[in-house]
C-alpha cells in the first residue's frame, strides 16, 4: 500500500454534454439506473486505498454533484484518517477561458500542499473505468518514470472519442506528445486524463504552468514537458495502457453509448470485477414491483421502480413508473420518471423527473438518441 | 436535537424455531424479508420516522450477525449526538451474576441501568420480529390523551382466529382495558395484541422490581406485567392499529408475507416515501434482465440476475435465476442461485443455496411451501 493522495478532477470546458449538461456537471449524470459518473473514480481510489480525496467542483449547477458526494462516508473511506474534500475553482464562469484545472490548484494550492501523501493520482469525474492504482503507483515507481499516464488502446478513433486526447508513445511507452485526437487513424492510445507523480512535481508543474500561461492545463504542461516546449523542463513522461471496461462522457452519444454498452452482462464484467464494489449514494429505494403484463428484456432496472409495460434494451433509473401499454425500446430514462399508458419511445435519454403522458409516440432514429429534458411534461 | 421522552427497547432474544433452518445461525429478526430488509428493519425505521432517537436491542439467541447488523445505528439514522441503537444481550454486573433473559419482562428488568441513565418518562416495548409501519408517536399521544399508566397496541382480527392471539377486552367508549386474555378459548373480543406497549417508566420500574423478586412470575409482559397492573387497577388502554401487521411465525407465513408485496395496493406499501424503511446498503449492481427472460407479478432487488422466468415470487438481494430457469411462486433468499433448466415452485430457498442445473424444487400442488435450505443437486 503506497501513500498518495486522490484528485478527481472536473471536466473541461471544451467539453459539453448536450441537454444533461444543462442541469449538473458530468460527474454527477447518472449512470445504469443506479450510479452518478462520479462513483467509479471516487470508487477506485478508495478501493485503492486512497482515502484523501480532493474532488474538484465545476463552477457549472454543482448542487447535485455536492449532494451526492457529501462528506464521502458512502465511499467506504476511513471515517477518522480519511478525508474527501469538495473545492471549487476561482473561476468566474465555466466556459471563461481562465477556468483551467491549474487556475483551481493554485486556488486551492494550500490544501494540495497540506497533503503529507508523496503521490497524487489525478483522474477525471467524467470518464468511466475500474483500475487499481495501488498497483498502478507500484508499477510507475518501479519505472522510474517522473510522471505516469493511463491510456487505452481503441479501434475506432475514427468515430469514437473526438473530444478525448491522444498520447503519442516510443517503443518504450515513452510519451512523446498529448494531442487532441484528430479522427484520422482507428488505431489510438485515447488518454484517460489520468496521471500519477510525485506530489512536489505536481505543485512545481502547477506553478509553473500558472506562470507560463493563465490558459494553460495540466495537460498542456505535461505534454510542455514531453515536447520540449519549455526549455529546461526534461521529464520522463511514460505511458501505461489500461485493461477493460473504458467510456469517456464527453458528448451526448458517448454517455448513451456507455450506457448501453453495459446492458451486456459480458461487458459490465469488465467494468464491475470481483472485489471491487462500486460505491454510491443509497436512496433507500424499496425494490421493484413488475406487475402482471409487464415485458421485460434485455434491461437493467433499479429499485423502486412500478412496471407494466414493456421495456426491451432499455436502462430505467430508481423510481420510475412504466405504465401498462407503455413500450420502451434502446432508451435511458433517469429516475422518477413517469412513462404513461401506451406512450411508445425509442432511442431517447429520458432526464429525471420528465412525464411522458400525452403524446403516445416520442421516436428518435436509431444511431441517434433523443433527449427529454428534466421535469418536461410530453 | 432534541432530547426525546420516549425510549424504545426492541426484543429481539427469540430464536423463532418454527422457521426451522432459517433461524439455525441467526434469530428471527434477522432473518431477510421483501428482497432487501431484514424483519427488524421494520421496528428500527419505525422508530427512526416516530423521532425516537434512542433504541435498545435486546438480544439473547444466535446473536452475532444480530448484534452487529442493528449496532450500524446510521443505517436507519440513529446516530446522531445523544442518538444511537445500543445492543443489549444479558451481561454480568458487579451485583449480580450472568443470567439469561427468563422472559420478556425480565429482559427490560436486567437493563433498568441503562434505561435509567437516559431518564426517560415513557418506554416503548417493541417486538423485533414483525412487520409493520406504525408511527409510535402517535400513539404516545393517545397514551397522554388518555391519562393511562400503559397503553397496548391492537388490531382488530377475525374473531373466529382471535383465540390465537393475546386478547383485550374494552370498554367501549374509551378503549380502556378491564380484562386481558391470552389465547382465550371463547374470545370477547377481537382486539389482538400486538406485543407493543407504552409504559410510564417510573411505574414499570417499580412493577419490574416486585416482579423480579416474585418467584412464582414467568416474568412475561403478557402473562404478568399486564394482568397485575389490571388487578392493581391501574388505567391500561388500547390504542387501535389500522394497517398492515404481521407476525411471521412459520415459514408459510414468512412465505406470505412476502407474496403480500406482489399485490397491487397491498398495506404495506414500502415505497412510500414518507415512511421509509431503512436497510444495510448494499453495494451490487442494479437488476440485469436477461434478452430471454420473462418477468411478470415479480418484486426483483438490486444486484438480481434474471435470465430465465420469474413469475409470482420474491427475489433478494443477489440471487440469480439462469437462462432456461423457471422460479415460480417462490422466495429467493439473498444469493440463491437457480442454474439452468431448474423448477423451483412454491418454495421458500434459503439464503445462498445452490440448485443445480434441471433439478427440481417444491411443487405445485404442495400443501406447504417448501423450505430448501441445503443444496439441491443438479439432474442431468
Amino acid at each position: 500500500m503506497y501513500s498518495a493522495f486522490g484528485i478527481v478532477n472536473s471536466s473541461p470546458r471544451n467539453i459539453l454534454v448536450e441537454g444533461l449538461q444543462d442541469f449538473r456537471p458530468i460527474g454527477a449524470f447518472s449512470f445504469l439506473g443506479r450510479y452518478r459518473v462520479i462513483d467509479f473514480p471516487i470508487s477506485n481510489l478508495s478501493n485503492s486505498d486512497i482515502d484523501r480525496i480532493q474532488v474538484y467542483m465545476d463552477n457549472n449547477k454543482p448542487r447535485s454533484l455536492i449532494e451526492h458526494v457529501g462528506t464521502g462516508r458512502h465511499y467506504n473511506i476511513n471515517s477518522k484518517s480519511g478525508h474527501l474534500q469538495l473545492l471549487f475553482s476561482g473561476a468566474r464562469s465555466w466556459r471563461d477561458v481562465y477556468n483551467t484545472d491549474i487556475a483551481a490548484y493554485i486556488e486551492n494550492m494550500e490544501s494540495i500542499e497540506k497533503m503529507h501523501h508523496p503521490y497524487v493520482v489525478i483522474l477525471p469525474n467524467y470518464m468511466v473505468y475500474s483500475q487499481d492504482f495501488d498497483t498502478l503507483i507500484g508499477s510507475h515507481i518501479s519505472s522510474g518514470a517522473d510522471i505516469t499516464l493511463l491510456y487505452h488502446t481503441i479501434d475506432n478513433a475514427k468515430e469514437s472519442c473526438l473530444h478525448c486526447n491522444i498520447v503519442n508513445l516510443n517503443r518504450q511507452k515513452g510519451v512523446l506528445s498529448i494531442e487532441p485526437n484528430p479522427g484520422t487513424a482507428k488505431n489510438r492510445n485515447i488518454f484517460m486524463d489520468t496521471y500519477i507523480m510525485k506530489k512536489d512535481l505536481f505543485v512545481s508543474l502547477v506553478k509553473k504552468a500558472a506562470a507560463y500561461s493563465s490558459m494553460f492545463s495540466l495537460l498542456d504542461i505535461v505534454n510542455a514537458a514531453c515536447t520540449g516546449q519549455i526549455e529546461g523542463m526534461d521529464l520522463d513522461v511514460r505511458g501505461i495502457p489500461h485493461k477493460g471496461f473504458f467510456a469517456p462522457i464527453t458528448d451526448f452519444r458517448s454517455y448513451y453509448d456507455a450506457n448501453m454498452a453495459l446492458i451486456n452482462i459480458k461487458e459490465a464484467q469488465n467494468l464491475f470485477g470481483e472485489g471491487w464494489p462500486i460505491y454510491t449514494r443509497t436512496n433507500n429505494s424499496c425494490p421493484t414491483h413488475y406487475m402482471d403484463g409487464a415485458d421485460i428484456r434485455n434491461s437493467i432496472v433499479s429499485n423502486g421502480c412500478l412496471i407494466e409495460g414493456t421495456v426491451e434494451n432499455s436502462i430505467i433509473g430508481r423510481g420510475c413508473v412504466i405504465k401498462k401499454g407503455a413500450v420502451i425500446k434502446n432508451s435511458i430514462i433517469l429516475a422518477d420518471t413517469l412513462i404513461g399508458q401506451d406512450v411508445h419511445l425509442e432511442n431517447f435519454v429520458v432526464d429525471k423527473h420528465a412525464r411522458l403522458i400525452r403524446e403516445k409516440e416520442i421516436i428518435a432514429p436509431v444511431g441517434n438518441p433523443g433527449y427529454i429534458k428534466r421535469r418536461d411534461t410530453l | 436535537m432534541k432530547q426525546n421522552s420516549m425510549l424504545a427497547m426492541i426484543l429481539a432474544g427469540g430464536r423463532g424455531s418454527r422457521l426451522h433452518e432459517l433461524t439455525n445461525k441467526v434469530a428471527k429478526p434477522a432473518v431477510s424479508y421483501g428482497g432487501k430488509y431484514r424483519i427488524v428493519d421494520f421496528p428500527l425505521s419505525n422508530c427512526a420516522n416516530s423521532g425516537i432517537d434512542v433504541v435498545g436491542v435486546l438480544t439473547q439467541y444466535e446473536s452475532i450477525l444480530l448484534n452487529s447488523y442493528v449496532a450500524a445505528g446510521g443505517r436507519w439514522g440513529l446516530d446522531a449526538k445523544d442518538s444511537g441503537v445500543y445492543v443489549l444481550p444479558p451481561r454480568e454486573k458487579a451485583d449480580v451474576g450472568l443470567d439469561v433473559y427468563r422472559g420478556t419482562a425480565d429482559a427490560i428488568s436486567q437493563n433498568i441501568d441503562f434505561i435509567d441513565s437516559r431518564s426517560p418518562e415513557y418506554l416503548l416495548i417493541l417486538s423485533g420480529d414483525h412487520i409493520y409501519k406504525m408511527n409510535y408517536a402517535q400513539m404516545l399521544a393517545f397514551h397522554k390523551a388518555s391519562k393511562a399508566d400503559a397503553t397496548i397496541a391492537v388490531i382488530e382480527v377475525p374473531i373466529k382466529e382471535a383465540s390465537r392471539f393475546g386478547i383485550m377486552n374494552t370498554d367501549g367508549e374509551t378503549d380502556q382495558i378491564v380484562e386481558f386474555e391470552e389465547k382465550p378459548a371463547e374470545p370477547k373480543s377481537n382486539l389482538a395484541s400486538m406485543g407493543i406497549y407504552i409504559f410510564n417508566w417510573k411505574l414499570l420500574r417499580k412493577m419490574l422490581l416486585a416482579d423480579m423478586k416474585n418467584p412464582d412470575s414467568n416474568h412475561d409482559f403478557g402473562k404478568d406485567i399486564i394482568p397485575t397492573m389490571l388487578n392493581d387497577g391501574k388505567r391500561l388502554f388500547a390504542y387501535r392499529f389500522k394497517g398492515y401487521w404481521k407476525d411471521v411465525g412459520t415459514i408459510d407465513s414468512l412465505w406470505e408475507a412476502n407474496m403480500d408485496l406482489l399485490s397491487p395496493n397491498n398495506e404495506l406499501d414500502l415505497n412510500d416515501p414518507t415512511w421509509k424503511i431503512y436497510t444495510e446498503d448494499v453495494t451490487t449492481l442494479p437488476q440485469y434482465i436477461g434478452p430471454e427472460a420473462s418477468v411478470t407479478n415479480a418484486y426483483i432487488t438490486q444486484g438480481c440476475i434474471v435470465e430465465g422466468e420469474v413469475k409470482n415470487s420474491v427475489l433478494f438481494t443477489g440471487s440469480k435465476v439462469r437462462p432456461g430457469a423457471k422460479v415460480i411462486d417462490s422466495v429467493l433468499m439473498p444469493g440463491v442461485v437457480v442454474e439452468e433448466g431448474a423448477v423451483v415452485q412454491r418454495a421458500l430457498v434459503a439464503d445462498n443455496i445452490h440448485i443445480g442445473k434441471n433439478a427440481v424444487a417444491g411443487s405445485a400442488d404442495s400443501e406447504h411451501i417448501e423450505l430448501v435450505a441445503q443444496r439441491v443437486k443438479g439432474a442431468e
